[in-house]
């Protein structure tokens, strides 16, 4: 089975990797897409750097929401494992990946046993419905915390508002349960991802949070829209200081998530040359531009509109790997599930930087 | 002496960072040294003298001849002096300028005025996101100076303000003072969703009453000072409005009560 090809050519891996090599080289303005594990996010960014490129992930528009609470923000989090078992109170803000719903009906199945030994309860807070949250809602017996016609960072003000015992028009159904929840729970948390809503809404929450902190004990449990995307996140200001959306112009990281925005840079003309890497399988690169693709992506066939493809493995399939976990909130050694003849991102990038000229190994 | 003057060749095919090119950075330059700074920002950057014919002596009066979408920071840091663009410009427009003129004759992109402590910046056409508002990581936007736009803005207009004045005379997208602490903003036209969100003091003056208003904002009825009046003939006095914004005995609502509630927004009635 081939691995590698130039255009619709198959050709030894040897061969694409020269090819792939001399784009890079040649390139004023190489971007990166980013979707690998820990190793294979690392090497890139150590070739990017390399290439004074810049790098997102594929995930980059919700990851860039996510990261500006953090960058703007900030806010009071715990990890999902002390929310289970010390947390009588939980309240799932707005929408959560489909991903994380069976880890949230797992807590159901279980009463907290640290701490606070109340029975659990479950409060959902919305704006715009949604199927999925309707039936994650259903499924965990969430008590409505919203009120119709308002989004949910409207809906965010008008908890915060009305808990700090401010008068307005605006009232929440079921607001009088959770004010009566409230007194009970010891540790209230509340749930939320990059799918909730605005950054505006989800700094309202955090707000709300820091509110219920000068009475008591409150915080909330961040799971990431993607996995994956969160991992990169963390791997990029391990490496840099700074989250994907970082580039390297004068050779010195610089993050902006306007102008290192890989999409905007490629619709634009900025970028002249585009890698993108996907190991999830039957992955497309997104449409739009027309500069040359190097296409790393676990695939059987040649990527389309790719001047060069190599097929690469995924970690915990093909490959042993390290990836981020939400369900612990940190990194976690995956095995190879299925091992296979592929070979991972990260070795075909280190082929690359030994195929460019001056044929020096990456740091990593 | 001639203003120095940057008259751009051709579409530059990179983003510029123009930072460098302002009165206290160029003072004491000779034109050779001009020509060599490096503005481009990939791995080949473009120099001065690649991308601008650069005529002229005078540093204090800087003139770019011709805009792009590409021009990055200029006028960053702008302390004296006054610099013009006969066209477009991209991010962070006037980022961080204590004093000064930097006029923009096209329009602008995301974070122009960006922390700007003092000074003017006009731009004659539209701005993008984050007017006056502050980079990733920072805490408070724009603390001093004042910022007219005649166009339109984009969303986030005046996040996290803390002094000074933002006026934009043809609407702006949604949260417009967004997380404000201080300062004024005013806006002619259509205003977005949610103006104010979270905003714990300052002014939001509007030339009509907003339509897609938080709940935690209170009506607070019509308002019967002097200050409108007296702003009114700022605006006018400053050739920012040709007539009166607010009118006599505005509307008034209240807000962002989630917060500390201390923030106001001022509208014309009847609008």
């Amino acid at each position: 089975m081939s691995v590698a090809w130039v255009g619709s050519q198959p050709v030894p891996l040897t061969d694409a990797v020269r090819n792939a090599a001399k784009l890079l080289a040649s390139s004023r303005c190489p971007v990166f897409t980013l979707d690998a594990d820990v190793h294979g996010t690392r090497s890139a960014i150590a070739l990017a750097e390399r290439l004074g490129g810049a790098y997102d992930h594929a995930a980059g528009d919700v990851l860039a929401k996510e990261v500006a609470l953090f960058t703007d923000h900030g806010g009071m989090f715990t990890m999902p494992g002390e929310a289970r078992r010390r947390s009588s109170l939980i309240v799932i803000v707005g929408e959560i990946p489909v991903a994380h719903h069976e880890l949230l009906q797992a807590w159901a199945g279980s009463q907290p046993d640290l701490g606070d030994k109340h029975k659990r309860t479950w409060f959902h807070i919305d704006g715009t419905e949604t199927i999925e949250a309707d039936k994650l809602a259903r499924k965990l017996k969430a008590i409505p915390l919203g009120a119709d016609g308002l989004s949910l960072p409207a809906v965010l003000g008008v908890l915060r508002a009305g808990l700090q015992g401010q008068r307005i028009a605006a009232s929440l159904t079921n607001i009088d349960r959770f004010r009566k929840a409230l007194t009970t729970a010891q540790f209230p948390v509340f749930v939320f991802s990059g799918t909730s809503g605005e950054t505006a809404g989800l700094v309202m929450l955090q707000g709300l949070v820091a509110d219920l902190n000068k009475t008591g004990r409150a915080s909330s449990v961040f799971l990431p829209a993607d996995d994956d995307a969160w991992g990169t996140a963390l791997t990029s200001l391990w490496m840099t200081g700074f989250p994907p959306r970082t580039g390297f112009s004068n050779s010195l990281p610089s993050y902006d998530p306007g102008r290192w925005d890989i999409q905007r840079m490629i619709r634009d003309k900025e970028a002249d040359l585009h890698v993108w890497m996907s190991t999830r399988g039957g992955e497309t690169p997104p449409r739009g531009g027309k500069i040359p693709l190097i296409s790393l992506s676990k695939t059987n066939s040649p990527t389309s509109g790719a001047k060069i493809t190599i097929s690469v493995g995924k970690a915990g399939i093909d490959h042993d790997g390290v990836s981020y976990s939400s369900r612990t909130g940190t990194f976690r050694a995956v095995q190879a599930a299925q091992p296979s003849e592929l070979p991972s991102v990260s070795s075909i990038v280190g082929q690359l930087a030994q195929a460019l000229p001056g044929r020096k190994a990456l740091p990593c | 002496m001639k203003a120095l003057t940057f008259t751009l060749l051709a579409e530059p095919e990179e983003r510029l960072d123009l930072s460098a090119l302002t009165p206290a950075g160029l003072a004491g330059l000779a034109d050779v040294q001009i020509e060599k700074l490096r503005v481009g920002t990939t791995r080949n950057p473009a120099l001065v003298g690649d991308v601008f014919k650069v005529t002229g002596k005078d540093p204090q009066s800087i003139i770019f001849e011709g805009g792009s979408a590409r021009f990055d920071k200029i006028g960053t840091g702008l302390s004296g002096g006054a610099i013009r663009v006969t066209g477009d410009v991209g991010l962070e427009a006037g980022r961080k300028m204590s004093g000064g003129a930097l006029l923009i004759d096209g329009s602008a992109g995301d974070h122009a005025g960006s922390c700007m402590v003092d000074g003017r910046l006009e731009i004659k056409g539209n701005a993008g996101d984050y007017l006056g508002g502050p980079l990733a990581g920072e805490i408070t936007g724009m603390e001093g100076g004042l910022l007219i736009v005649r166009g339109k803005a984009g969303n986030y207009a005046g996040e996290r303000l803390r002094r000074g004045i933002i006026a934009i005379v043809k609407g702006c997208g949604d949260y417009a003072g967004y997380r404000m602490i201080a300062g004024s903003i005013v806006v002619a036209g259509r205003v977005g969703a949610m103006p104010g969100y979270l905003m714990k003091r300052g002014s939001l003056f509007l030339d009509r009453r907003p339509e897609n208003l938080a709940p935690t904002f209170v009506d607070c009825g019509e308002t019967d000072i002097a200050f409108s009046g007296v702003f009114d003939q700022f605006l006018i006095r400053e050739k920012i409005m040709d007539k009166p914004l607010l009118g006599a005995r505005p509307g008034k609502f209240g807000g962002d009560i989630a917060v500390s509630g201390k923030g106001e927004i001022l509208f014309r009635r009847g609008r």
